[in-house]
């Protein structure tokens, strides 16, 4: 089982401490760890139990509720596509395909290189820009095809 | 008009703890110190503030019902999950004004007697909490947090946590849970929040829209704020206008505003050549109303409400004569679905079952029956659930279908023939208790569920 980073540690467990109970930190973990290692899958779910004593079951239970703390490993980077509806009607639908069938995968797949993900998601809270997406944390668009293009050019390089 | 929200959030650097001050952010919270708890509740009731985040409870009265007792922390919640589809109010204030929201949470905590505060914060909004921990540091380090705020011997922490991903998280039982490291499965009431809450300690949710009124409460006086708007809607509201439309974005309109009016003004229109068809006003968790329906309303919670509809959120979503209703709904339908924290029983299966069936219906498969079952599954949900998710989702499939019925009805198959069974075959009435035709090709062709819902 490969160790989790100091850093990580530090931050889980200054979470800890911190609140005002222990499992508290469970969503801060998940979280710490999916950044760092892409993914909560079953070494992970171990790893976060022992550290703040609760039963690989139950974060296993927690882990599995989230859309953004991923089984399967992720990407390096992860481009979110929201399909929300203001986007939709801004024409998000199309533009989706387009960047799937560029990729060559489906909605949730890695790319061969194991670079990049491409999730298609519900609103994430930035519809003035529709159609919009997220790279990673930040958000980007309007999305034409020409940006995405450039995006997916420049996260190719 | 008058600006209580966004007065500054275009000045450049208002993130900047001394940009803040210099435009009088923390004078609110000084005023509140400088009163009894009892008296800013009191100021906050007769102002007339209602709760932003989607049911308009009035704020004072929610906090009249924490009772501090010594060995009993209080907590307070801002809720800054805004997962509402069509809502970015709160991002947009979070992200330009972080000083006002960090305001109004240490002046909703004075009041109800807490000294722990969170700010849950949606997954996706990994960057705003950035701009919120500095925000929260540079307040520490003046003295306005911390052990003594600004000098009074009342002490704040504030925490920020942020989410992972889950609609349920904003509705405030399921945010408690996922701040207690659960799944977001929301609780059944009573007990209420105020008696047992966070940790099962008496605590308050409040809306970042809600706590960033508090401020020019407190400097300007209940009655100016009463003053502002109409009737039981006080003050102003922030609409997040997207869709189909000229200009969208975040604008602070004084309550009681014509619908079409700030569409046509501030949102400039529909696109060139383009009619506006229908606008949902608060959220997809409100019934949508057609462009003539929406002619008569105001922004403010009566009109809306007469117009059989909620202010909700204020998740403005426009939608222009190219719009096609079906897949509109069949994507919000699909939202709820995937939303649905499978807890209850008509939830869980309701919204799987309509998604599913409005797919089909797109698909080119849908039955004589169709529109009528969404409806009556809708029927089946409201009132019979856990949480409000449950009446959220009956609200667009309903609206949309009552309103838009022809675009439905031509996805359906031809009619059968209406003429009762007996007639066509000759035979005796008993025959009749086959049922309709309809009903019986629906017998006689296996059931299928709808995918199973993700728990
Ligand atoms: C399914 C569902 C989702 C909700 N999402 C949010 C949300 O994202 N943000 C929010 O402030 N309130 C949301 N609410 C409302 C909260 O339950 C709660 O009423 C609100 O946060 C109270 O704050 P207020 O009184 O300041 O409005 C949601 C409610 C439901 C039923
Ligand atoms: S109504 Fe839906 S979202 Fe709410 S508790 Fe029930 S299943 Fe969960
Ligand atoms: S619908 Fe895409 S960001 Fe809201």
């Amino acid at each position: 089982m490969r160790r989790l980073s100091d850093r990580a540690l530090a931050e889980i467990e200054t979470a800890r401490r911190e609140e005002d109970s222990a499992r508290h930190a469970l969503l801060t973990a998940l979280r710490v760890v999916q950044e760092e290692r892409r993914q909560v899958g079953p070494d992970e779910v171990v790893q976060i139990a022992a550290l703040l004593s609760l039963s690989p079951a139950t974060v296993e239970g927690v882990a599995r509720f989230y859309d953004q703390i991923s089984e399967e490993a992720t990407g390096r980077q992860v481009l979110s596509l929201c399909r929300g509806i203001s986007c939709q009607l801004c024409g998000a639908d199309p533009l989706a395909r387009e960047v799937l069938d560029n990729l060559g995968i489906e909605d949730g797949g890695r790319t061969q290189d194991g670079s990049l993900t491409v999730r298609l998601v519900e609103c994430i809270g930035n519809c003035d820009q529709a159609p919009t997406g997220m790279l990673d944390t930040a958000f980007v668009g309007p999305l034409t095809s020409t940006v995405l293009s450039e995006l997916l050019t420049r996260w190719r390089r | 008009m008058t600006r209580i929200l966004t007065r500054h959030t275009d000045q450049p650097d208002q993130v900047q703890l001394d940009v803040a001050r210099r435009g009088g952010a923390y004078q609110g919270f000084e005023a509140a110190l400088s009163r009894s708890r009892q008296e800013v509740i009191q100021e906050v009731e007769a102002s007339g503030l209602r709760g932003r985040g989607g049911a308009g409870f009035p704020t004072g009265r929610k906090w009249s019902f924490i009772h501090p007792a010594p060995d009993r922390p209080v907590y307070l919640l801002c809720n800054a999950d805004e997962s509402e589809p069509g809502t970015f109010k709160d991002h947009y204030l979070l992200k330009r004004d972080p000083h006002l929201v960090l305001e109004g949470i240490a002046i909703a905590a004075y009041a109800i007697g807490a000294h722990k505060a969170y700010l849950y914060l949606r997954g996706e909004y990994a960057s705003l909490a950035m701009v919120m921990a500095g925000a929260i540091e540079q307040a520490k380090a003046a003295g306005i947090l911390g052990d003594s705020c600004l000098g009074s011997g009342y002490g704040l922490r504030v925490s920020i946590q942020l989410g992972a991903g889950a609609y349920i998280c904003g509705e405030e039982t399921g945010l408690i849970q996922s701040l207690e490291g659960r799944r977001a499965y929301p609780r059944v009431r009573p007990p209420f929040p105020a008696s047992a809450g966070f940790l099962d300690q008496p605590t308050v949710v409040n809306n970042v829209e809600t706590l960033a009124n508090l401020p020019w409460i407190m400097t300007e006086g209940a009655d100016r704020y009463a003053g502002v708007g109409t009737g039981r809607s006080a003050g102003t509201k922030l609409v997040s206008l997207s869709g189909q439309v000229s200009r969208p974005g975040v604008y602070e309109v004084t309550m009681g505003r014509p619908l079409l009016q700030f569409l046509n003004e501030e949102g400039g229109g529909m696109p060139p050549g383009r009619q506006l068809k229908a606008v949902i006003p608060g959220g997809t968790s409100v019934p949508i109303l057609s462009a003539d329906e929406a002619a008569g309303v105001t922004i403010d919670y009566e009109s809306m409400q007469a117009a059989g509809t909620m202010l909700g959120s204020g998740g403005m979503i426009a939608f222009d004569d190219t719009a096609q209703m079906p897949p509109a709904l069949l994507r919000i339908a699909e939202f709820y679905a995937h939303e649905s924290c499978g807890e209850c029983t008509p939830c869980r299966e309701g919204t799987g079952w309509m998604a599913w069936v409005l797919k089909r219906l797109l698909a080119g498969e849908g039955r004589v029956n169709d529109l009528d079952l969404l409806l009556r599954t809708g029927d089946n949900m409201e009132g019979r659930t856990i949480c409000g998710l449950g009446d959220a989702a009956v609200q667009p499939v309903q609206s949309f279908i009552r309103k838009f019925r022809p675009e439905f009805e031509a996805l359906l198959p031809p009619a059968p023939d209406p003429s009762p069974p007996w007639q066509r075959h000759g035979h005796g009435p008993r025959s009749a208790r086959m049922g309709p035709p309809a009903v019986e090709a629906a017998l006689s062709e296996p059931v299928e569920g709808p995918p199973t819902a993700s728990l």
